[in-house]
């Protein structure tokens, strides 16, 4: 894709002292910010293909990971609920549903976290590479 | 307990939330930093500030005065608590941040590109807060109440007061400061106690063994309740309301607005989610504990005052007082953090909306933020704290999670389907918990209407959806634009096309 010459930003530059004023507008974008291949590729037909399927795969995976998150949740319950053998179960002393529902879940949560920020990240990364070609 | 202890620990917390706050305005120049701390805010920092902001007198106090109630079944309250940050990073953290607007209601007109959106939205963030502010000051008057022996007023009147100082004279950047201090404090005065009630514990092989050989069935560590269908419809609503709330709440998101970028927006939610999840092991802990040593097992019918009763009831004396004025500053710390974010992003929405946006319309819209709450608290009762705050979860998801989810993901959303299904939730989800707690509480529908978010977000959603394909020629013409700017990556700053700096 190739790189128009740059021109002046559409709103005018920001002044080195900034007035308090109200923020009715939405705030400005950071100068720099964008570039000129991502300005194209957005308003373009190809960029507005790119940005869909973008959307498509960050919907999907954070679909597939809260579902997958929730599943397991569920799990949790049915053992605790309907599992007689699990709540009579001693770890240390304490009952296995105390220990799975006061600490076991946390490393559970974490984990889908970061596998999801991960996938995300590399979502992002595709598409960059996508919009600026090789 | 000794009112010296309670006064101490008050002035203390007062005293370095306040100095923070100070020091913060000699940093707060601009109505950006005033409003959002120019953006500049590290992802360690924010997220201990939404810690700080996030862990309120339900986390605090009420989680483990549920244990005590109710056993292993109030665990499902901290997950939710927790979770409710898996559903924000999945689905709202990163476009949220690159949307550009500073609070839900500037999302909600530049994503609808209507007016009418735009106020629909704003009161229900002002109720959303309101009604979230009234328990943490009924928790500082529970405080008061336990530690001093004054009049309940007293300690709902001095979170309010010390709230508004703060916010007044310092706004977000310096409430970032005292928010992260808060977390840490916060944590310090539930982890200290708890370590030294368990080196305790297991020094005296008596009290170790009461607690590690009680029968599991009964006793001290139950299994939870027996399933019946009202238990099973209540679990799963609470955790409807508590997943899809969390992504709703007005000062837990414009915290958002503070990081540099949307990839800074996750990694902060990362941490948040480690943060809360090493928080809520001591609440935990303290109703177990609870149960076991606090004798009547519901300290004097206030089940929410375990936490500040234990550590003296457990240790005594002199170093009993000690850890009880470190656990009562940290009670303090949570309603004073919640309610200063609070009051900052409803002054944000009340100046932007009313009084015009400038800074003199910030604090005077951060005391009214403050005063009408205050009100409130003063003429009602407090529930169970943490029941309280999850009935404000289950409005938010039923009213501003619809509005988020739908506006990011769904192209299709009109301004007359977010405002349909925003009032049709808000609605339901009022009318539902306000008729329910009406009713006696053997009456057949109560659970069904007292815990109404399995329903009620189902039904906003539909709503907003079904009418957004009614109107289909009200979509915003800006929409795809829009969109792109949610969802595409920023470049890291000043690569390869420097922009002209003004100067």
């Amino acid at each position: 894709m190739s790189h128009p010459p740059s021109h002046p930003p559409s709103e005018p530059p920001a002044a080195g002292r900034e007035r308090v004023t109200a923020p009715r507008t939405p705030a400005p974008q950071f100068p720099g910010r964008t570039t000129v291949s991502q300005e194209v590729a957005e308003q373009s037909a190809v960029g507005e293909v790119m940005v869909r399927s973008l959307i498509r795969s960050q919907l999907r995976l954070g679909l597939v990971v809260a579902s997958g998150f929730m599943a397991a949740l569920l799990l949790c319950w049915a053992l605790v609920a309907w599992v007689p053998m699990f709540a009579g179960w001693l770890i240390l002393g304490i009952p296995a549903p105390w220990i799975l529902l006061g600490v076991g879940v946390y490393p559970l949560i974490g984990s889908c976290a970061w596998l999801y920020v991960r996938a995300a990240a590399r979502n992002e990364s595709r598409y960059r590479d996508l919009v600026d070609g090789p | 307990m000794n009112p010296a202890i309670g006064y101490t620990a008050l002035i203390a917390v007062s005293l370095a939330t306040t100095a923070i706050g100070f020091y913060g305005l000699r940093i707060s120049r601009t109505t950006s930093d005033f409003y959002v701390a120019s953006r500049t805010v590290k992802p360690w920092w924010n997220a201990s500030a939404i810690g700080g902001e996030y862990l309120s007198a339900a986390s605090f106090l009420g989680i483990a005065g549920l244990i005590v109630i109710s056993g292993v079944d109030a665990l499902w309250f901290p997950i939710g608590y927790t979770a409710g940050y898996l559903m924000l990073l999945f689905f709202v953290a990163a476009p949220l941040r690159r949307s550009g607007a500073y609070t839900i209601p500037d999302f909600a007109e530049a994503r609808l590109e209507s007016p009418v959106a735009r106020r629909v939205t704003s009161v229900l963030v002002v109720a959303v807060g309101w009604f979230y502010i009234v328990p943490q000051l009924h928790g500082a008057a529970l405080t008061i109440r336990t530690t001093t022996g004054l009049p309940s007023w007293v300690g709902a009147a001095a979170v309010a007061v010390v709230v508004c100082l703060t916010v007044v004279t310092g706004g977000m950047r310096s409430i970032t400061f005292v928010q992260a201090f808060q977390y840490w404090l916060k944590l310090t005065a539930l982890a200290v106690p708890a370590i030294f009630m368990l080196l305790l514990l297991a020094g005296t092989p008596d009290s170790a063994a009461q607690l590690a050989t009680t029968p599991p069935a009964g006793g001290i560590l139950p299994p939870a309740a027996p399933v019946t269908g009202a238990s099973v419809y209540g679990t799963l609503s609470l955790m409807v309301a508590l997943l899809f709330g969390t992504l709703g709440l007005p000062h837990v998101l414009v915290r958002f607005y503070t990081n540099p970028d949307g990839a800074a927006a996750r990694r902060t939610t990362l941490i948040v989610l480690g943060l809360l999840s090493v928080f809520y092991l001591f609440p935990t802990m303290y109703g177990v504990l609870g149960r076991a040593f606090l004798p009547g097992r519901d300290s004097g019918g206030f089940p929410d005052a375990t936490v500040l009763l234990l550590p003296g009831a457990l240790v005594g004396g002199p170093l009993g007082d000690v850890l009880s004025a470190l656990v009562v500053s940290g009670a303090f710390a949570a309603f004073l953090s919640t309610t200063s974010g609070l009051v900052v992003s409803l002054a944000g929405v009340i100046s932007q909306d009313v009084l015009g946006g400038s800074v003199r319309g910030f604090r005077v819209a951060a005391v009214v933020a403050a005063v009408v709450p205050l009100g409130i608290a003063l003429v009602t009762d407090s529930l169970a704290l943490a029941g309280s705050v999850g009935l404000v979860f289950a409005f938010t998801a039923s009213t501003i999670c619809p509005l988020l989810l739908l506006g990011i993901w769904w192209r299709g959303l009109t301004d007359a389907g977010a405002v349909a299904g925003m009032l049709t939730g808000g609605l339901l989800c009022g009318a539902a918990i306000l008729f329910g707690s009406q009713l006696g509480p053997e009456a057949p529908w109560r659970g069904v209407l007292v815990q109404p978010a399995a329903w009620t977000v189902p039904a906003a959603f539909l709503v907003a959806v079904l009418v957004s394909r009614a109107t289909r020629h009200r979509r915003s013409p800006s929409v795809s634009r829009f969109m792109a700017k949610l969802h595409v990556p920023e470049r890291p700053l000043a690569v390869d096309e420097p922009r002209p700096q003004g100067g």
